[in-house]
């Protein structure tokens, strides 16, 4: 397993958004999880990347224990992320932001910068190989050049999902990467997700709150509802759990 | 490339021959005064422009570093020895103060350094055996290194311009290193930079000491060729007068920073009937410029030549 | 010793008003207004310019300078706070240092830079109880603290219009979805938070005399006196305030009077270092 999480509980206040989950995701797959609002998928992938810290539980990412680290630690071990409300340097060129991501392979002095050794332009020259490479991947490539927060949306979310792989992570963690998408564009980005795999071999954990989206694409999925975990299995064990369609599938009938 | 040489090479020369025209005496003490400025809120950009956080120590660090190089040279301390005691003393002074609070909310560091400016303030005055209080430390031995003793203005004059184009150059390479991109992330989006694997913590720290460094070495050679130093040049009033140039020139803009400092120094020297008025117009021109142009004069003046360009 | 304790917690009691009214602000907008202490400065010449110059009797002075102070809140906010809403927390608190310096300076303009006094409202012979003395102005300041405490507290309790105000700071965007009228009330936190300024150079100028550049180093005490009890948490600054004053009054008189004001960075700093989030916790409320 690449990813292993036990019993993960995380309250605020007095109410646990999540309460006492699992999760194990083997390498190589695409790992959908979907559930209602609310149901404590944002809380997980907080909690897995290190945003918050959980109450009880533990999160290990290739053997190493991710509970209690720093964020920066947790994404150095080969945790990367997207944010559901984008998060991008917005000053940065686009080109920056991924280099961001992807200078952690290439550490240089600050006495290597300021005396322009060679070690410095070695280290910059493949920060910008791999950053070009990362923007390429998610069809960027034409736009490196311009202001971050200059982009339309939808290529700031491909934008967030380039810097998330630059850092070459072992794990990709992609939170509602199609909100606010038209269907035609998030159509586009299952291909580059599906992709990604194809070309990198990435693990993904995709969480969305849109199901149909998910089912193309994901090897396997974990439904949350109320902090717990409902139901697990391939897409069309989850289409026929009746759990699934009476907490997920019913409450969204009730929302329409 | 070849009118870039040419303009370069225009600035140079005129930057050669500003002192022969303004002769030794007090306008190119104040020139002077304003290149020291230019590398101080340059070490601020580091952590106010690049790295978003407030930092009223600057006049401070500025102060040790002066203070430093003063009482070691009047004590016989060779020269280059005060000028690394400079640098170190205001290194060490940023990580204790940045250590403890750059890991909480921004406003922790604003104040922090505020009550830092006001103790080393006190500690100017009321220790006089080392510091001469309010008087200050008078007859600073000028600077001297590598057989070379640099009396007159406007010998400094040059040292200094030397000193700045080495400060701009560091600036400009560490902006477009790992570690500019990195603290202008973490300014952006701590949280993303955090993810990204950025020690966004680190990060603020040693923009803090950079700067703090630029101050105290631009201390050291203040010290060296105004000769003369006391409190009233340090206190938190400059401090904030450092962090509105850099507001005016531009936050998080190298250049705008230097012609931030070098404008706002000479003039007052211009403007000297406004007499108390023009620092209610620095504060009012600082809001104004935070209202309506956050990326200062920098991001103005560009802009402005976009749009008479598009009106042709 | 014991007359130490009353002149310290005299001066406490100053310090922690002026942190009330700078946590108003805060616990409101989330901005930390560093030109808390320029207005109280301008409370302070309100006062005697109405008292002193134009010799009107004292409390109706006390009165037309907390009015004014709030009218001037409200100036505050329209220049500082709405045209920045939305904008890096830094640029706010920039805006916040450039009013300091405004104000501070339009006040050396209009009264000159030598320190004035301020007559106390209450005026007679200090009372003695075995040796400590208690001047009469020290008998306002205590039960104008007093006061200030009781009807903050039933304000932000009991009034519907101080528990929306509470509402406000936990989450502008939901206090506005149910029906807080937001903009209303943030107006309210800075007038009040400006009048308890105000009152804070009332209350400080017959003690210390006033001066157009007293007002940066007061409310460098105030925020000192806020991160102490714990950033926003009000009865924290309270006792962090009295403590504070207790500190510097010993401090000055059994360590040296000389570094009177460096006491209270120092304990800031040590307080950062040994309890990040001040003695009495901060409400912490980073959302992602």
């Amino acid at each position: 397993m690449l990813l292993q999480a036990k019993g993960i509980v995380k309250r605020f206040g007095g109410v646990s958004a999540l309460d006492g989950v699992d999760l194990n995701v083997p390498q190589g797959i695409i790992q959908a999880v979907i559930g209602p609002n609310g149901s404590g998928k944002t809380t997980l992938i907080n909690s897995l990347s290190g945003t918050y810290v959980p109450d009880e539980g533990s999160i290990q990412l290739n053997g190493a224990e991710l509970v209690g680290a720093r964020p920066h630690k947790i994404a150095q071990q080969g945790l990367a992320r997207t944010f559901q409300n984008i998060r991008l340097f917005g000053t940065l060129s686009v080109l920056d932001n991924v280099k961001v991501a992807a200078q952690r392979h290439t550490p240089v002095t600050l006495l290597d910068v300021m005396l322009k050794t060679g070690a410095h332009k070695l280290a910059e020259r493949e920060t910008e190989e791999r950053a070009r490479a990362a923007l390429d991947l998610v069809g960027l490539g034409t736009r490196a050049l311009d202001r971050a927060n200059a982009l339309p949306y939808a290529q700031q979310r491909l934008l967030e999902i380039a810097r998330a792989i630059a850092a070459e992570p072992l794990m990709l963690l992609l939170d509602e990467p199609a909100a606010g998408m038209t269907m035609t564009e998030a159509l586009a980005l299952l291909e580059i997700i599906q992709n990604l795999r194809k070309r990198i071999g990435i693990t993904v954990l995709l969480v969305e709150h849109n199901v149909r989206l998910v089912m193309g694409i994901s090897d396997r999925i974990a439904v949350l509802d109320f902090g717990r975990k409902i139901a697990e299995g391939t897409p069309s064990e989850i289409q026929k759990d009746p759990a699934v369609i009476a907490a997920y599938l019913g409450r969204r009938r009730a929302h329409a | 490339m070849k009118t870039k040489a040419l303009i370069l090479g225009l600035c140079a020369c005129g930057i050669a021959i500003i002192p022969s025209l303004l002769g030794e005496g007090y306008l190119i003490q104040v020139l002077n005064l304003a290149i020291l400025n230019a590398i101080v809120v340059l070490g601020l950009n580091f952590v106010t422009g690049f790295t978003g956080q407030i930092n009223f120590g600057q006049a401070a660090f500025f102060g040790l570093g002066a203070y430093a190089t003063g009482i070691a040279t009047l004590a016989g301390a060779p020269w280059l020895a005060a000028l690394f005691l400079s640098g170190l003393v205001a290194a060490i002074a940023s990580l204790a103060l940045g250590v403890p609070t750059l890991r909480l909310r921004s406003y922790y560091l604003a104040m922090t350094t505020i009550g830092f400016g006001e103790i080393v303030r006190l500690v100017l005055i009321h220790w006089e055996e080392v510091t001469g209080g309010t008087s200050g430390l008078r007859a600073i031995p000028p600077i001297s290194a590598f057989g070379f003793r640099v009396e007159s203005q406007m010998a400094s004059y040059y040292v200094l311009v030397f000193a700045l184009a080495l400060a701009i150059l560091f600036a400009l390479r560490i902006r477009n290193s790992s570690f500019g991109r990195a603290m202008i992330a973490t300014r952006d989006s701590e949280v993303a930079a955090e993810l990204s694997g950025v020690n966004t913590i680190r990060v603020k720290v040693l923009a803090l000491m950079i700067g703090a460094i630029y101050a105290g070495l631009a201390g050291c050679f203040f010290a060296s060729t105004i000769h003369y130093i006391s409190p009233d040049s340090f206190t938190n009033r400059q401090a904030v007068l450092l962090l509105t140039m850099l507001i005016i020139g531009g936050t998080g803009s190298i250049w705008g920073a230097v012609a931030g400092a070098i404008g706002l120094t000479m003039l007052p020297e211009a403007f000297r009937f406004l007499d108390q008025w023009y620092l209610v117009l620095y504060g009012s021109a600082v809001i104004a410029v935070i209202s309506f142009a956050p990326g200062g004069l920098a991001s103005a003046i560009p802009n402005v030549v976009t749009r008479l360009k598009a009106a042709r | 010793m014991g007359q130490l304790v009353i002149n310290g917690l005299a001066l406490g009691s100053i310090y922690a008003i002026v942190a009330l009214g700078l946590l108003l602000i805060f616990n409101t907008v989330q901005i930390v207004n560093f030109a808390q202490g320029q207005l109280l400065m301008l409370g302070a010449f309100l006062g005697i310019t109405g008292a002193v110059t134009h010799e009107l009797p004292i409390g109706f002075a006390w009165i037309v300078t907390l009015v004014a102070m709030m009218a001037l809140g409200l100036v505050f906010m329209a220049i500082v706070y709405f045209p920045l809403r939305g904008k890096p927390p830094f640029l706010i608190i920039l805006t916040t240092v450039a009013m300091g310096i405004v104000l501070e300076n339009l006040a050396l303009i209009i009264w000159g830079p030598l320190p004035v006094s301020l007559p106390s409202p209450l005026t007679g012979r200090p009372l003695r109880f075995s040796g400590v003395v208690l001047s009469m102005h020290q008998i306002v300041i205590f039960s104008t603290t007093a006061f200030i405490l009781l009807a903050q507290w039933l304000f932000l309790t009991r009034t519907r219009f101080g528990i929306m105000m509470q509402a406000t700071s936990q989450d502008l965007q939901t206090a506005r979805l149910v029906g807080i009228r937001v903009n209303r009330t943030i107006a309210v936190a800075f007038a009040l938070g400006s009048a308890l300024a105000g009152l804070g150079g009332l209350l400080v100028a017959p003690i210390f005399l006033a001066e157009p550049t007293m007002g940066g180093i007061l409310g460098l005490k105030a925020f000192v006196v806020s991160v102490i009890g714990g950033f926003g948490s009000l009865p924290g600054a309270v006792i962090a305030g009295l403590s504070l004053g207790l500190i510097e009054t010993f401090g000055a008189r059994y360590i040296s009077s000389d570094y009177r004001d460096a006491y209270a960075f120092v304990i800031m700093i040590i307080v950062l270092c040994v309890w990040p989030r001040g003695l009495f916790g901060e409400k912490s409320s980073e959302r992602v």
